[in-house]
Order: structure tokens, then C-alpha cells, then sequence
């Protein structure tokens, strides 16, 4: 009876699905790219996807602006294995994924949505920018998602994928998000492009060289995860939000992982070499400790001399840290320090449990270091962890000497457990340096000076560079046997699951930014 | 959804109708409709009856792109959204040489015996990088591109596993 | 000497080693078993009555430590050493170690070892036993006209063989003599370039060749039997893959023929215990002596089949000083057995070696199937060792019905996680030119069997399609409900939470 009304729906529909028409869509394909709604069918479960805001047009009276449905962006909910998300998706075939006043609205809508029901908002930016047309109401939509970003921070993961352009004041918004992951050769970020920086500077550089996928992984941080292509970016998200909580009120899934909880490795000492100055690779360490070798690393080409990364330990996630001897001897330095402390806040804000593994020989010295701040870097890791009220669990490996021992979950910055190795060092400064100044005139007077120092270096190894100082202080917990360093750790993450820390009230501190 | 299996030129469409009573569903596959029971289910492996004949299926690894599970005891790779994989070739056509893979990974598990190429030189395609031993064999990595052998990423006695990266090549 | 085993320490591992068990244990002989940090959970460790620690990995810091192994005997209290095949069953050092130690060593002596592992010196100990051998020089050609002289004897097309080096390397092929004359100049060169002398073996070549070898065991008291052939000729590398008895060029009279060749090369290097003598057979039907393997060989299995004989008992008894206790002309030769190796390698991919876990296995059985095998679900194949996995095994009245078993329990033999080579084998099982018996070392190329595997494969893939399909939407299926179960359950929180 109402045929007539049902054939105008299912045409309509099909005049929205197909966003700018044919032809853009075939040129988006052309270019190696997909479409907003391809990309979210990649992303969501089969057939969960309800599209909200699917018929709104701009209303800007500007007659050179066509009007098509959806204005730019595809928004709405849908489930990842089963689990509410909302989602939005800028459409490139419209406008070149222009946005404008009614796009940021219906992008806003989504956030607004997924912030009353508590659950993950992820957004794919594939976009030219601000829609020129609508001037100061583009600007304003921006300004909107922004504090949308800000004020959902910490309440619900926030992940942006980058698989296309995002230019200008629109790049603060993937920035506030807690994840970005940029799909390589496509993905594009950067405040000013290349055509301005070449006509202000004279500087000639490349769109993928100044904002692509691995300059922002290497280089910038502003990536935490590269992609190679749109199938690979979108199983990252999917196994990302695996280890997540829905929203800050919960605590991540416990997944029946299938390895023992109580499995001891006997060969985890051999990754150790016996050589303190030889360099050797933590994620040996970690693979062995976590479940089913599962490190989900995030940051991998960013600050490489720490690592930062999801993993389940009977099968509850936690957030890992840990020192990578393999680079920089595992110093730290700024970008390190930023790095792991965000990472740690990240970890607070949604109840996870943080586990640490120390074998860091300081901080790394030069001007280079001092000038851009490490003072002031350095000390948000510490802050990081102090704010932390979630489970923390420390265990030193190797060698964890001065401000940089206190820096990695110490326990005077509240970690919780204090695990060491018997290979641990923990002293004010390593041998070599520390003889210098304690021995310096009798080195000055001996007469063999390159043996006397190995000598007074060994004597002070065997006397400093050893957990049982710190563990008779009762600093360190537990000096335990290598081997067992996983049942330990998940021993101790399931002791310490109902924890709760009173802070004092604040609207918030003051990390030193 | 599209399915494409292993190298097989035919692609098959498959979903699901709806769910007809406790244990069984009804799909279409290939534009046939049949019946689904479930026998038997756990986190990654299934025991069901398709029509009238019994299956049983293990799930190795699912991602977005691609199934890789084994049926009735044979591996067996299903691609997904084969359309859409088309439209991304074309990204990796189109980026051609440099970006894509630098990767020079394993195509089998084993230990490095020999590191032959240096970093730093310039290598051709099909040259020996690394000679990995496993169960007595000896086998070589060899360069899948032409390029400068950025870095080696194994060293001497190192395991390497499968898709491990050994080497990047720019 | 006679003297009553009472252990037995099995110096190797894998199936080989369960094997050896297995006798043991029928024979009330208590089975000593070694291990390396690898195989602290391999069958062999938990089938044994006892087991010890021989070492890391590493073959050279375990397995192939002759003087370690020897300690643990001693140590265990063990009379007796059984090396299995490969590791140290063919070093003569070790029968000597142990006849040091007063242990007894299961296999040939030492001298009878050093012997047939010498190609030369066998071939000569051959010529005077009048066994004939492939033509060829008897020892090094230095000097272009003894080669072409004995080119002329042994017939073209020949090979030029350098003395030194191996695996294929320096071998020249050679039509007639100006060719030879030609190739000979360039080898030698090659070699006193390399090696600083020219040291060249000229050789008949031999071309659609089967190998074709006789089971031999021979007592201490003189007494030699051979226990009938083996065809091994589908081949890769050198490698056998498929072994079977009887072979279908081989009749009753070669059988005794030949057989009775096998067990005078055996007399004539005055060999002990279970050993083979390998023969290349010319498509004119010529048995060509090529070495003795003083060992119990991968294949012993097939003959046990054929013969009902269990020859590792035989070994043991032989060792214990004990006469055979069958007259040749006892034995019968009872129906077909055919073997495949189930190696842990991607036949689809150059055979490029498969490790890991195997989560699940299921080794098939039947009548007329033995499989002698490490797996079990839950095992590790490790790439420390060799890649045998599984010997399957199937036997019948006739060929027809082993072909047909092997080939339905290759369909049920499923083993997850590794690659192995079932596949290579399902094909060939239904190869017209296997069922015929067209065999020969050049089978798999020669028939393009590759080719068809892949074919095969393809066929498999398309039958399996439609439940593949199916599996797959369960599973997009299930992972929908098991985390929407997981929502429903937490959405309190949220709620609760002003």
C-alpha cells in the first residue's frame, strides 16, 4: 500500500550510500583507497553497523557548495567482536571529506552518543580540511570536536586511523585521541603542508617526508602504530580494543589464554648476557614472561630505547614497560620519558595494570639532552607513575642506576611489588663512574692505573651491584629466581586486583607539561 | 561477504539467513541455501554438519583480510572482501619501488649460520643475505628487491621464525 | 661371546629411539633413554624405564657425544649401546669406545664400519668377492689416458668425479672420449687449483636407475641371511621418500639371485648384526653393488612387514652372541608394504622445513597400517634435528590393497600446526606411472609429480570450499555472541556511576 513511499526510502539510500557519486568513488578506488562505509565494514562486525545522520546537508546558502547527503563524514554505531563502539568516518568522495558545520555536528553527535553509553569512539580521518564555503562554521565544528576529545579523555579510549590527508588546525583532534594509527603511503598529518613550507622557507619536502605514516612513527610520535595497508590497520584497532576496557568505570575483559599461569622458563636467564655492557633485546624477556608471547607493542619505531606495550598475564591485560638495552644501552632521555608517560597515564585512566622491567644505565647525557629539556621531560615519568593508582608491579633486571632507578617504578613512587633478578644493580651510579669519584686519589697515585680500576670497579660491583642492599632496606620486595618471573608477576597482579589508593582531592595536578 | 579460496579462480558468497532453532542456521553459500547444526563449538574450533555431511574446523587466524583455518584436517586460506583486496592492490602497485616492503623477511623458521651480504652494499634481487640451518638443511634468505641493504636484522646463531624480519633493503 | 643384555641405553631419540624401546620391553631388556634440552617432553623420554640428560640442543653438545653417552651407560648400568640410524651409528670410534668400556655395541664392528664406510676400499674388497660393482676406476685417475682406458671399459656416457669435495660439486659428465678428454683437462685443473693435486674417479653413468637395496643380518658365528629387497627409488636430493617391498621389477629368481650377491659382499667385509647392501639396477635389468649402510635403516619397518620379522629383536639377539634362528630358505616373502616419510617440510614450497608445536595430531590406524612415529598432541618437532616425523606404513595382500590403505590413511593422517609432505604423497599413491611400477630416481621429475600435486591440491580445496565457507561465518558468528556477552555483563558499572 505505501509502495510508493517504501521505493523513495530505498532510493534515497542508495543516493546517500554512494556519498560524491560514481565517479569520485572510482577515483578514491583509483588511488589505492576505500570508501567511508567500506572502511567501517572492514572494521565493525558483519551486519552490526546502524548509520545515524545518513540525509544531513550542510545549510550554507553559498550556491557554488553542491549539497550531498552525509556531508563528508559516515557516523555511527555498531560492534567490534561483540562490543558496543561508535564510530565515525570522514568521506573523502564528498567535498574531499571537506569538514563543515553539519559535519562536525553529526561527528560531535557520535562522541556525545558514545560518551553516554560508555564505550569506545574511533574515527578515520580521511580529509582536505576545514570546507572553505563555511568559513567560521567549519572552525567552529573543529573547535567543538575538540573539546569533545578533551572531555571524553580518559572516560573512553578515543582511536583515530589516519587513511588519507588531515592538514592544518584538524590534526589536534587525532592528537588529543589516545591512539593514532596511520596506514602507510596514505595516511598524511601535518599542520602546515609542503606547498607553504616551500613557499615560506624555501624548504623542498615531500608530502609522505614531512607528515607520512613513518616520519610520524619514527620521528614525531604523533603515530603510534603504521599500518601497511587498510586490512592491517584495521586488525590492529580490532586487536587494540581487545585489550581494553569499554569505558574508565571498567576494568579490561579477562580472556582465558590458554598458558599457565605457574609456567616457569629455565632458559629466560640465558637472554641475559653475563656481560653487563653487552647489549641484548628485552623483548626476549618480555615474550617469555607474558601470555602465549603475546606483546601487542605500541610505539615500536618511536623512542626505541624504551618499550611500551599491551599484554595479558594470566589472562589480564597490563601495560608494559620496559627498558631496551639493545638502544641507547637502554638510557633514558626525552622522548623516552614522554613515551612511557603517557603511556602510563593511558594505563591509569582505564584501569590497567602497569608491570615494569628495569635495565636502564641513567639518563643520557649532552647538551643536545639539557637544551631540549630533559629536566623537564624527564621528571613527567616520574610524575607518572606516582599519580598512578592502579597495580603497579617493578621488576629489575639488570643494571638500574640513579635518577633513572627512581624513574622506573621505584618503590618510593608507590609501585606496589618490587620484583629484582640476582643479576639486578641497583646503585646510585654505575662502577666505572662511581670509583672515579669515591677512589679518585688513589687512582690518581696508582701506579698501574687501568688495573686498579678494574680491581676497585669489581669490589664495587660485588658490593653494590647486588638487589640484597636494597632488600634488606625492604626497598626491594622480593629478589627472585629469573625463571619464576611469571608466576610472580601474576601473583602479584592477582593480590593487588581489588586495590584501591586515596589521593588527595585536586582539580589536577600539575605535570610539568 | 565474498570469499576467494586459497588460489581457486571462483569466489563464493556467504551469509548468514537467520537462526532456525537452537543449535542450527540457516546460510546461503554460492546462492544455495543450506542448514548449518552445530555440534560442537569452542573459541576457535567447530564441529557442524553442513547439509548432511559432518565437518570439523579449526580456526588458525582471523584478521580482516583473510581466514586461515583448517577443515576437516586439510589448511586451508579463505581471503575476504576480495573486491575490496583488488582496490588495495593498486595502492602497493602504485607506490612501486621504495615504500611497501623494505622487509626482507623468513620464509622459514631456523638458526643463522651465515650473515653474507654486508650493510650498506648494494644488492640485486635474488642475492644471498643470510643462510639459515633448520632440521639439517641449509637454506639461503635471498633479496626480494633490488636496493641497498639498509640494515641486516639477525645476527650469527640468532632463531629466527616464520615472517621474521632478517633484513631491510631500501 | 655370549652374553645375556639385560639394558640397553638408547643413544638417539625421535621414533627411531621409541622403536628400540618397544623391543626392549618385549624382550624384559630395561631401556635407558638420553635426552637433550630439547626433548625433555619427547615420547621417547616417557616410554623409557629410565631417562637422562645428555646435553643443550645442539646434536655436537648432546646426541654426538660419544664419550658423555658412554658415562651415562656406565653410569646407568647398562650392557648395551644401541645407536639407532644416523648420530654416531656409523662412527667406528664408537664401537670401539664401548668394546673399551665393556659395553656391547648393537651393530657391525668397528673394523667391519671402517670398511663399508670407505667407498674405495669396499669397492676393492667387492672386486675380490666378485661382487659386481657400478664400472668404473678402482681408485684415483691421475692421468687423462688411464681415464679414457677406463671410460672405454666401463661404456659412455661416464662421469668425472672429483676425489674431494662433494654434494655434487665437481662432477662432470662426459658423451664420449673427446669430450672426456676435454672435461678432464678442466677437472683437473679445478682440483689442483683447489686442492693442489688433480685427484679425479671416473664412473659409468648410469641413467633411469632404481635403487633397489637387500635387508642383510649375519650372527657371529659366520651365519648370513639377507631378509629380501627394498625399492627405494622416488627420491629428492638423496633422500628417500617412499620405500617399498617387493620391488615390482624384482621376480623370485633375482631375488635369490641378488640376495645371495647381497649376503656374500656382507661375508666379504666379515660384517655383524643388522646392516643393508644398496644396489642401482640399469633399466636392462643389470644390479649394480653401490655400499653397505652398517646400520638398521629408517625402512626396516617395510621388511619386518613382508617377513613378520621384528629385526631390532633380531639385532639384539645377534648381539647377545646368538645364531639366527632361521634357515634362508625359511623366509617368504608375504604380501606388499609400502612406507612414506612424513617429513616436516612444505611440499608446496620447496620443501622448506616446518617446526613448532602440534597442537593435535590424529595418526591413523586400520588394518594392515602401522605408523612408527614422536608425534603426540602436544609435542614439539624441533629444527635441531631432521625432519622425519612419521613413517606410515601400510601393508596388503597385494600392492593394489597397500596402495589403497596408504592412501586413505594419508586422508586420515592429520597432524596441525607444521607443514608436512602428505600431500606429495596422496598424489603419488593415485600417479598412473606408480601403479605401474614405472619407478626410478628421477620419478618425481620425470613425471612431473609436482605438478599434479598442486592439481591435487587445488581438487581438495574446491570440495572443502563450501564448508570452509561455512566454518568461517560461524565463526564471524561466534565472536559477535561471546563478546556481546561479555557487554551485557559489565554494563552495570557504567550505569551505577553517577
Amino acid at each position: 500500500m505505501h509502495e510508493e513511499k517504501i521505493k523513495r526510502l530505498a532510493s534515497m539510500k542508495k543516493s546517500a550510500e554512494s556519498g560524491g557519486g560514481t565517479e569520485r568513488t572510482e577515483a578514491q578506488h583509483s588511488k589505492g583507497k576505500l570508501t567511508a562505509r567500506e572502511r567501517i565494514a572492514l572494521l565493525l562486525d558483519e551486519g552490526t553497523f546502524v548509520e545515524l545522520d545518513k540525509y544531513v546537508t550542510h545549510r550554507s546558502d553559498d550556491p557554488t557548495l553542491p549539497k550531498f547527503y552525509g556531508d563528508g563524514a559516515v557516523t555511527g554505531f555498531g560492534t567490534i567482536a561483540g562490543r558496543q563502539v561508535f564510530v565515525f568516518s570522514y568521506d573523502f568522495t564528498v567535498l574531499g571529506g571537506s569538514l563543515g558545520e553539519m559535519t562536525g555536528k553529526k561527528i560531535s553527535k557520535a562522541m556525545d552518543h558514545a560518551m553516554k553509553v560508555g564505550c569506545p569512539i574511533i574515527g578515520i580521518v580521511d580529509s582536505g580540511g576545514a570546507r572553505i564555503q563555511e568559513g567560521v562554521s567549519s572552525l567552529d565544528g573543529y573547535g567543538d570536536i575538540f573539546f569533545h576529545n578533551a572531555m571524553a579523555s580518559g572516560v573512553i579510549p578515543q582511536i583515530t586511523a589516519s587513511i588519507g590527508p588531515c592538514a592544518g588546525g584538524a590534526v589536534y583532534s587525532p592528537a588529543m585521541t589516545d591512539f593514532v594509527i596511520m596506514v602507510e603511503n596514505i595516511g598524511q598529518m601535518f599542520v602546515t603542508g609542503p606547498e607553504v613550507v616551500k613557499e615560506v622557507l624555501s624548504q623542498e619536502v615531500s608530502f609522505e617526508e614531512l607528515g607520512g605514516a613513518r616520519a610520524h612513527a619514527t620521528k614525531s610520535g604523533v603515530a603510534h602504530f603504521i599500518a601497511k595497508n587498510e586490512y592491517e590497520c584495521f586488525d590492529k584497532i580490532k586487536k587494540l580494543v581487545s585489550f581494553l576496557p569499554q569505558n574508565n568505570t571498567e576494568e579490561p575483559a579477562i580472556v582465558e589464554t590458554n598458558d599457565d599461569p605457574n609456567r616457569i622458563d629455565a632458559d629466560i636467564i640465558n637472554k641475559l648476557p653475563e656481560n653487563p655492557y653487552q647489549q641484548y633485546d628485552m623483548k626476549d624477556i618480555i615474550k617469555s614472561v607474558v601470555d602465549n608471547g603475546d606483546f601487542f607493542e605500541i610505539h615500536e619505531l618511536f623512542a626505541e630505547n624504551i618499550l611500551v606495550g599491551f599484554a595479558r598475564m594470566g589472562g589480564r591485560t597490563v601495560g608494559i614497560i620496559a627498558n631496551q638495552p639493545q638502544y641507547l644501552a637502554g638510557a633514558l632521555d626525552i622522548n623516552s620519558s614522554n613515551k612511557a608517560a603517557r603511556f602510563i597515564r593511558f594505563c591509569d585512566a582505564f584501569n590497567i595494570s602497569i608491570v615494569t622491567l628495569v635495565d636502564t644505565p641513567g639518563y643520557l647525557p649532552g647538551t643536545d639532552q639539557e637544551h631540549n629539556g630533559i629536566i623537564r621531560n624527564g621528571s613527567k615519568l616520574l610524575f607518572a607513575y606516582c599519580e598512578a593508582t592502579v597495580p603497579k608491579i617493578t621488576c629489575i633486571i639488570g643494571k638500574a642506576y640513579g635518577g633513572a632507578y627512581i624513574a622506573m617504578g621505584s618503590k618510593n613512587l608507590r609501585a606496589d611489588i618490587n620484583y629484582a633478578w640476582p643479576s639486578a644493580e641497583i646503585a646510585v651510579l654505575g662502577p666505572e663512574a662511581a670509583i672515579t669519584i669515591i677512589h679518585r686519589r688513589e687512582l690518581k697515585n696508582a701506579p698501574n692505573a687501568i688495573e686498579t680500576k678494574k680491581k676497585l670497579a669489581k669490589e664495587y660491583r660485588d658490593k653494590f651491584a647486588n638487589p640484597y642492599i636494597a632488600a634488606e632496606k625492604g626497598i626491594i620486595d622480593v629478589v627472585i629466581d629469573p625463571m619464576e618471573t611469571r608466576p610472580m608477576i601474576i601473583q602479584a597482579l592477582n593480590a593487588l586486583a581489588n586495590k584501591k589508593e586515596p589521593r588527595p582531592w585536586k582539580k589536577h595536578g600539575n605535570i610539568n607539561l | 561477504m565474498e570469499f576467494k579460496v586459497d588460489d581457486l579462480a571462483e569466489m563464493l558468497e556467504g551469509e548468514v539467513l537467520r537462526t532456525t532453532d537452537n543449535n542450527s542456521v540457516l546460510v546461503k553459500i554460492g546462492g544455495k541455501q543450506h542448514t548449518l547444526r552445530l555440534l560442537k563449538t569452542g573459541t576457535s574450533e567447530f564441529e557442524f554438519m553442513l547439509d548432511n555431511t559432518f565437518h570439523f574446523a579449526k580456526i588458525l587466524q582471523s584478521s580482516s583480510a583473510e581466514v586461515k583455518l583448517m577443515i576437516d584436517g586439510q589448511p586451508m586460506t579463505l581471503k575476504k572482501h576480495s573486491k575490496l583486496t583488488e582496490v588495495l592492490e593498486k595502492a602497493s602497485v602504485l607506490v612501486g619501488k621504495g615504500g611497501g616492503d623494505r622487509n626482507l623477511t623468513s620464509q622459514i623458521p631456523g638458526r643463522v649460520v651465515n650473515i653474507v651480504a654486508k650493510a650498506g652494499a648494494e644488492v640485486k634481487k635474488g642475492d644471498v643475505i643470510v643462510v639459515l640451518e633448520s632440521m639439517k638443511m641449509q637454506v639461503a634468505v635471498k633479496a626480494h628487491k633490488d636496493g641497498n641493504l639498509k640494515e641486516i636484522k639477525v645476527k650469527q646463531g640468532a632463531s629466527v621464525a616464520r615472517n621474521d624480519v632478517v633484513a631491510i633493503i631500501e | 661371546m655370549s652374553k645375556k643384555i639385560t639394558s640397553i641405553l638408547i643413544a638417539n631419540r625421535g621414533e627411531i629411539a621409541l622403536r628400540i624401546i618397544r623391543a626392549c620391553k618385549e624382550m624384559g631388556i630395561k631401556s635407558i633413554a638420553i635426552y637433550s634440552d630439547e626433548d625433555v617432553r619427547a615420547i621417547h623420554v616417557k616410554r623409557a624405564d629410565e631417562a637422562y640428560h645428555v646435553g643443550p640442543a645442539a646434536p655436537a653438545q648432546s646426541y654426538l657425544i660419544m664419550a658423555k653417552i658412554v658415562e651415562i651407560a656406565k653410569a646407568a648400568g647398562a650392557d648395551a649401546i644401541h645407536p639407532g640410524y644416523g648420530f654416531l651409528s656409523e662412527n667406528e670410534s664408537f664401537p670401539e669406545m664401548c668394546e673399551k668400556n665393556g659395553m656391547i655395541f648393537i651393530g657391525p664392528t668397528a673394523k667391519a664400519m671402517e670398511v663399508t664406510g670407505d667407498k674405495m676400499k669396499c669397492k676393492a674388497v667387492m672386486k675380490k668377492a666378485k661382487v659386481q660393482t657400478v664400472p668404473g676406476s678402482d681408485g684415483i685417475i691421475e692421468d687423462v689416458e688411464k681415464a679414457a682406458n677406463v671410460a672405454h671399459e666401463a661404456g659412455y656416457p661416464v662421469l668425472l668425479k672429483s676425489a674431494f669435495g662433494g654434494g655434487g660439486r665437481g662432477i662432470r659428465l662426459a658423451g664420449d672420449e673427446k669430450q672426456l678428454r676435454q672435461e678432464f683437462e678442466m677437472a683437473s685443473a679445478e682440483s689442483r687449483a683447489a686442492f693442489g693435486k688433480a685427484a679425479l674417479f671416473v664412473e659409468k653413468y648410469l641413467q633411469r636407475i632404481r635403487h633397489i637395496e637387500f635387508q642383510l643380518i649375519r650372527d657371529s658365528h659366520g651365519n648370513g641371511r639377507h631378509l629380501f629387497e627394498r625399492e627405494c627409488s622416488i627420491q629428492r636430493r638423496h633422500q628417500k621418500l617412499i620405500e617399498m617391498s617387493p620391488s615390482p621389477v624384482v621376480d623370485q629368481r633375482t631375488r635369490e639371485r641378488i640376495g645371495e650377491i647381497a649376503v656374500r659382499a656382507a661375508t666379504a667385509v666379515d660384517y655383524l648384526n643388522a646392516g643393508t647392501a644398496e644396489f642401482l639396477r640399469d633399466p636392462e635389468g643389470n644390479f649394480y653393488f653401490i655400499e653397505i649402510n652398517s646400520r638398521l635403516q629408517v625402512e626396516h619397518p617395510v621388511t619386518e612387514l613382508v617377513t613378520g620379522l621384528d629385526l631390532v629383536k633380531l639385532q639384539i639377539a645377534v648381539a647377545q652372541g646368538e645364531e639366527i634362528p632361521f634357515k634362508q630358505e625359511d623366509l617368504k616373502m608375504n604380501g606388499c608394504a609400502i612406507e612414506c616419510r612424513i617429513n616436516a617440510e612444505d611440499p608446496f614450497y620447496e620443501f622448506a622445513p616446518s617446526t613448532g608445536i602440534v597442537p593435535n595430531c590424529n595418526i591413523p590406524y586400520g588394518p594392515g597400517i602401522r605408523v612408527d612415529t614422536y608425534l603426540y598432541p602436544g609435542c614439539n618437532v624441533s629444527g635441531y634435528y631432521d625432519s622425519l616425523t612419521a613413517k606410515l606404513l601400510a601393508w596388503g595382500r597385494d600392492f593394489n590393497e597397500a596402495r589403497i590403505r596408504m592412501r586413505n590413511a594419508l586422508d586420515e593422517f592429520t597432524i596441525e600446526g607444521i607443514n608436512t609432505t602428505i600431500p606429495l604423497y596422496k598424489t603419488i599413491m593415485d600417479e598412473p606411472n606408480f601403479i605401474k611400477g614405472e619407478l626410478s630416481t628421477d620419478y618425481l621429475d620425470r613425471f612431473k609429480i609436482f605438478d599434479k600435486m598442486n592439481g591435487d591440491a587445488k581438487g581438495e580445496a574446491k570440495e572443502r570450499a563450501y564448508a570452509a565457507v561455512a566454518a568461517a561465518l560461524l565463526q564471524s558468528e561466534f565472536v559477535k555472541k561471546a563478546g556481546a556477552v561479555q557487554s551485557a555483563a559489565a554494563k552495570s558499572t557504567w550505569k551505577l556511576r553517577g
